[in-house]
């Protein structure tokens, strides 16, 4: 599922290299293969810088610790169990990545900011221009949403709704037992949605 | 099924990871309650809104070339530590005060078990030659030291005297029986032979390497593994030597060189063991 998502957006060219197992390409990069880790960073740098953002919602912080966190996996290849999940396991190092910046970097507010003119230079352009205004806007409500949830239910509430990731999955990457983390879904999910829920009017359906 | 019940399992529901048994009373409950379809469907909403979350980040050439950058900065720290680390062994493999023993004993013992080998094969011929001697009537250095009361054969057929260690020194006499001996007689007789001394000697150093060997197996797993090795190939070493050494001494109980080199091969060993020791507390 994580390479479908990735591979949207990537040039035909790179989808054929991207056809590569996660297995091969975990022996490759181990046996000292540089475009083998490139592979695997092309794969996964989206949803893990993502994931990183959505938790810490600060650009400049989230490229800095996704930068650590493929470092950390490059670094700890060799330590990997189950390269069947290699998705899941580089998810963990950037869960771990983030929570130790949120605990140890000073942050100047609790609440995350919202960078306005960049969302607008991001929009596919297929949209009309009140539309692009309306997603900008909700995109600054879900974030500060997020940054108002605690970082449990953070962690699980995007890995789920973003990542669309399954609760086994979770389970493995936060370390939480599935009916914990069930509950903290339920919980993120109701106080998201009492966040939004001003724009889940008429002029917000699809 | 009740409201609040079908509240609960609506976000598995949604989500696809409703239990069977679940699935179909959620369903029918869904058609008949409007109040929980109206919450179905607005949960459908929440989740076009999410999809339609656009994040202020993307994955640039530049944080590829960041990464890259760090994993060969990385490889370099990586590669030097690693020939730091060798650099600091191979140094105390050959200067270093705590290699420098265990390798200097097991060469020492190896050269000593030459020795024992070589002096041995010297003794053996030393024997014959005097023996040799003493059969042609050729004084022994004992007779001589005797000139001044030449010893006399007890009966005229007596061939010559074999010189005895302790029993030809003392027998000023002649025909004195042992109870009869001088007081010097006595206490040369008194005193341990070189072979009791040297077995003596010998339990006590077994006594000793035993306790090291037990204290360095419990801490076999602290000492590093390339230094572990190279102790055991030492130990090794010693062990073969005391076992060649011993059979050269069972062989020849009188050799004191033999014996020499045997206690030195112990004492070696035990040197061995406490730099194991030493090692694995530090």
């Amino acid at each position: 599922m994580m390479e479908a998502i990735s591979l949207v957006g990537q040039s035909s060219g790179r989808v054929g290299t991207l056809m590569n197992s996660s297995e091969e390409l975990i022996a490759r990069a181990r046996r000292g293969e540089d475009e083998a880790f490139r592979l695997i960073f092309d794969r996964y740098g989206r949803p893990v810088i993502s994931f990183i953002y959505d938790m810490v919602g600060q650009r400049d912080l989230a490229e800095e610790l996704t930068q650590e966190t493929f470092v950390r996996a490059y670094k700890n290849l060799n330590n990997m169990r189950d390269e069947t999940k290699l998705s899941t396991w580089l998810f963990g190092i950037a869960k771990n990545v983030a929570r130790e910046s949120l605990r140890y970097k000073h942050r100047e507010t609790d609440k995350i900011g919202i960078d306005d003119d960049r969302v607008i230079e991001l929009s596919d352009g297929k949209l009309p221009p009140d539309r692009q205004l309306l997603d900008k806007e909700l995109s600054g409500v879900i974030k500060d949403a997020l940054g108002a949830l605690d970082e449990d239910k953070r962690v699980v509430f995007t890995l789920k709704v973003f990542q669309q990731r399954s609760y086994e999955e979770i389970a493995e990457i936060t370390g939480s037992s599935i009916p914990k983390l069930k509950t903290d879904l339920h919980r993120a999910r109701a106080e998201m949605r009492r966040r939004i829920k001003p724009y889940l009017g008429v002029g917000y359906e699809v | 099924m009740k409201c609040e019940e079908c509240e609960v399992l609506i976000e598995e529901y949604a989500d696809g990871v409703l239990d069977q048994k679940s699935l179909g009373p959620v369903r029918e409950h869904l058609a008949s309650c409007t109040s929980c379809s109206a919450f179905h469907q607005e949960w459908s909403r929440e989740q076009e809104i999410y999809s339609r979350y656009q994040r202020d980040v993307e994955v640039t050439p530049l944080l590829w070339s960041s990464i890259d950058a760090r994993i060969k900065q990385e490889r370099v720290e990586a590669r030097d530590g690693m020939l730091a680390r060798l650099r600091i062994q191979l140094a105390g493999l050959f200067a270093g005060p705590r290699f420098s023993p265990a390798f200097a004993a097991a060469l020492v013992v190896i050269a000593i078990a030459i020795t024992v080998v070589v002096m041995t094969l010297l003794n053996s011929k030393n024997q014959r030659e005097l023996l040799a001697r003493s059969n042609g009537n050729i004084p022994t250095p004992a007779a001589a030291a005797d000139e001044g009361n030449p010893i006399k054969p007890s009966t005229p057929d007596a061939g010559p005297k074999q010189p005895e260690m302790g029993s030809t020194v003392a027998s000023s006499g002649g025909g004195e029986t042992a109870s009869k001996k001088s007081p010097a007689a006595k206490l040369v007789a008194a005193r341990p032979t070189p072979d009791q001394l040297v077995r003596e000697a010998e339990q006590k150093y077994l006594a000793a390497i035993s306790m090291l060997s037990r204290d360095v197996n419990r801490h076999r797993s602290q000492l590093d593994p390339i230094m572990l090795a190279r102790f055991d190939a030492a130990l090794g070493d010693i062990d073969r030597t005391i076992k060649d050494t011993r059979r050269v001494v069972n062989d020849n109980p009188g050799d004191p060189i033999a014996l020499q080199y045997l206690l030195a091969a112990y004492s070696k060993k035990v040197d061995v063991l406490r730099e194991m020791t030493a090692g694995s507390e530090n």
